[in-house]
């Protein structure tokens, strides 16, 4: 047995007025058995893992047991498959899946490649205040979720929003943004975008300064121009950054809950409903923690499935 | 000292600590918390905004009569209530307070899912109470096992406010409206003249504030659901509701009420001419318009079909213990204290708004009183007179929050896509039928 010490340990401070400091790491390094240079990381890493343990490791497994059973609070019973069978035909659930579909598919791209630019902007040498520009574009992924979900309610208002009092300058008429299916998607991609691009931007400046200058004077003394330089050298070298933000993005789009729980409601007719959305009311709504739990896993397992293509085609190609 | 042993005894202690936390936790949600019928101590009870208020009005006298007994009257707000009651049940009674406010759309919910989250308090003595309450409401704080599990506190009859002014420029005569027919007769004339919109509908049903299409059903004495739970979403009267619904739409009298604060800034606004809503808008109007004194009055619901009946109980809303609480006792005799003696309700009434469930407090001369607000009217005379009729208790059920999921999409379909009432309450009751595994009633 490693773990105990053998024996109480030495007293790291001894009385006062005795006056002699007694330095036990010196002096005996062998009885400190608590200590060695195997069982640190391990102690280290130990908050970690309990955490992991409790606040992960524990629900994961038990709400798999729930997904495979029904009733209620004290009286579960279990039910095999019935809950994903269910899943399978449930058209709120396909609606959900193809509302998040539609997100991720128009969303993350139009983000991504925003970002890119406003990245690029941000690393030229010629522009002017960078640091502040920097900060600008950072800050709307401070916001928090919901607070930025109720100031666009606000915006998006159609009788008295901020958004349409501007069209209408232009005179362009009132848009119902929340209250069309259409606008609605809109709103929240929207306000996803505004949130994320920042973030995305300032991860691929990080990629963007971490390429060699080298790189891009041999390119030059070649005859690359700007748009060459950036296909042929600026995205290869930012590849796995971009993975990266790709499969991140993928996976925050599939659990995408606060904002269109603040703005929309999940409606007009379902339009903005998001299967993390539709688990929350099956969970807190209809108390219907097996079916809820059985979506969360239906979810993860498409989450797993996207991740691992996108590092299939986008990873490393040596 | 070996790498090796040193990383397996790790583990080890690892394995067994989340173990042993998978078994704690199993252990609490197979049992729940056992509870206790202690009768002395501090009781917490949770409740919201202004009936928190209430509430709180009667805890001195009730710590006077009850030496030993401290209550905490906490405001937890609304909807906040329902997600914290509803995890609290969940994980077995776990931190819930002692005494729990809950609606209607809630309780069955409760009392069908976590069967001994929520106290038998017949067991207690509330029996002796069951005709002491409006009509209808005694059945909805029944659980499965025939038990009383809670004390009605409010209970909303459902009326109509209106715009007498607007009324009047149009040539309105509220007697002559008896059902909703004329009503849309009345709103387009009104329209024509004064160019106010009838009534505000959140057509998104980002909300998911259905109390319309229900009061038109409950109107003619269906809900979602029949007495014996079976699924009636579809049923003529259902599609009687969303038709009238569609051609209030057609007509252009309905105003789009979708949006934080849209409602309230119309109102505010004078642009609905109708406010089709229960007792609780009583003070509601009177106090956030205090300017709009003088022009309001209201009238008993028009009937949905011509000769139906013109009273309904929109809502209520109850006390009742947690099944973990370790002083049932002492709870009980708080809830017993504060909803059962008319002096006592009557002030929660005055200071909380809230519209009294208890027979014996309509006796009250506040409950015939001109109301300034109403141009002098006795404004509360006809709610009272709507509860002593004939009403029928509504079945919400456990699936009640699924089932106004599905009518608020069928009702946008409606009013968003111009979806046929029949065909979208169709699709909507087989969904709800799918869902929750109940049948359709034939």
């Amino acid at each position: 047995m490693s773990l105990a010490p053998s024996e109480p340990a030495p007293a790291t401070a001894a009385p006062a007025g005795r006056g002699t400091t007694d330095r036990p790491g010196r002096t005996r390094p062998d009885r400190r058995r608590l200590l060695t240079r195997t069982s640190v990381p391990y102690l280290l890493i130990m908050p970690a893992v309990l955490g992991f343990a409790i606040f992960k490791a524990y629900p994961i497994v038990a709400s798999l047991w729930i997904s495979l059973t029904t009733g209620n609070g004290a009286g579960r019973h279990f039910t095999g498959l019935d809950n994903y069978q269910r899943l399978l035909n449930d058209p709120l659930f396909w609606t959900a899946l193809k509302n998040t579909a539609l997100i991720l598919v128009v969303q993350v791209p139009l983000m991504l490649g925003l970002a890119l630019l406003v990245a690029l902007g941000l690393d030229s040498t010629k522009v002017w205040l960078r640091p502040l520009w920097r900060l600008g574009v950072f800050v709307p992924s401070l916001t928090g979720l919901v607070a930025a979900g109720v100031m666009f309610s606000v915006i998006l208002n159609r009788d008295a929003g901020l958004l349409n009092w501007v069209l209408s300058l232009f005179g362009i008429d009132r848009v119902n943004w929340l209250g069309s299916p259409f606008w609605a998607r809109v709103g929240v991609v929207l306000v996803i975008t505004w949130h994320y691009t920042g973030y995305n931007a300032v991860i691929y400046l990080a990629g963007l300064q971490g390429i060699p200058q080298e790189l891009y004077e041999a390119a030059k003394v070649d005859g690359a121009g700007p748009v060459r330089r950036f296909v042929s050298l600026t995205l290869p070298q930012l590849r796995p950054i971009l993975l990266l933000t790709v499969v991140l993005s993928t996976i925050g789009t599939l659990q995408l809950f606060d904002e269109p729980y603040v703005l929309t409601g999940g409606g007009p007719d379902n339009a903005t409903l998001t299967v993390t959305m539709y688990l929350y009311n099956n969970g807190f709504k209809y108390f219907d923690f097996g079916y809820a739990s059985a979506l969360a896993y239906a979810l993860a397992l498409i989450v797993a499935v996207l991740g691992f293509l996108q590092v299939r085609l986008m990873g490393e190609r040596k | 000292m070996s790498h090796q042993l040193s990383r397996r005894r790790l583990l080890q202690l690892a394995t067994a600590s989340v173990a042993g936390l998978g078994l704690t936790a199993c252990g609490d949600n197979g049992s729940g918390s056992a509870g206790d019928d202690g009768d002395s101590g501090r009781i917490t009870v949770w409740s919201w905004t202004t009936a928190a208020k209430g509430l709180r009005s009667v805890v001195p006298s009730f710590e006077r009569d009850n030496p030993g007994i401290e209550v905490d009257v906490q405001d937890v707000g609304n909807p906040a209530i329902w997600d914290k009651i509803t995890v609290g049940l969940a994980s077995g009674g776990k931190g819930l307070a002692d005494v729990l406010h809950i609606g209607v759309d809630y309780l069955p919910g409760y009392l069908d899912k976590f069967p001994d989250g929520i106290a038998d308090l017949s067991r207690l003595g509330a029996d002796t109470y069951e005709d002491a309450f409006a009509k209808g409401l005694w059945p909805t704080v029944m659980g499965k096992d025939k038990a009383a599990h809670a004390l009605p506190w409010e209970v909303n009859p459902l009326g109509l406010f209106y715009r007498h002014d607007h009324f009047e420029k149009a040539g309105v005569d509220p007697d002559g409206i008896g059902d909703w027919n004329d009503m849309i007769a009345a709103g387009s004339k009104i329209l024509d003249a004064t160019g106010v919109r009838l009534l505000g509908l959140d057509k998104t049903g980002a909300t998911q504030d259905m109390d319309f299409f229900q009061n038109l059903m409950q109107l003619q004495d269906v809900f979602y659901f029949d007495q014996d739970g079976k699924i009636t979403l579809a049923s003529p009267a259902a599609v009687e509701a969303l038709t009238l619904i569609k051609r209030l739409n057609d007509a252009g009298l309905i105003a789009d009420t979708a949006g934080q604060g849209t409602e309230k800034r119309l109102l505010g606004q004078g642009k609905l001419a109708t406010y089709a809503e229960a007792a609780w808008a009583v003070e509601y109007l009177a106090s956030t318009f205090p300017e709009q004194k003088g022009k309001w009055r209201s009238m008993q619901p028009p009937a949905a079909v011509p000769g139906g009946r013109r009273n309904a109980i929109v809502n209520s809303t109850y006390l009742a213990v947690s099944g973990s609480s370790t002083r049932r006792r002492a709870a009980w005799r708080f809830i017993e204290y504060a909803l059962t003696e008319p002096a006592r309700i009557n002030r929660m009434f005055a200071s909380g708004g809230v519209f009294p469930a208890l027979k014996a407090a309509y006796d009250d001369p506040r409950f015939s009183a001109p109301h300034p607000f109403y141009g002098g009217q006795k404004v509360l005379k006809p709610f009272v007179a709507s509860l002593s009729a004939d009403a029928r208790p509504t079945n919400f059920t456990g699936d009640y929050a699924r089932a106004l999921k599905f009518a608020s999409d069928a009702q946008s379909q409606v009013l968003i896509k111009g979806a046929d009432p029949a065909d979208a309450l169709k699709k909507a009751a087989e969904q709800l039928a799918q869902q929750t595994g109940r049948q359709q009633a034939v």
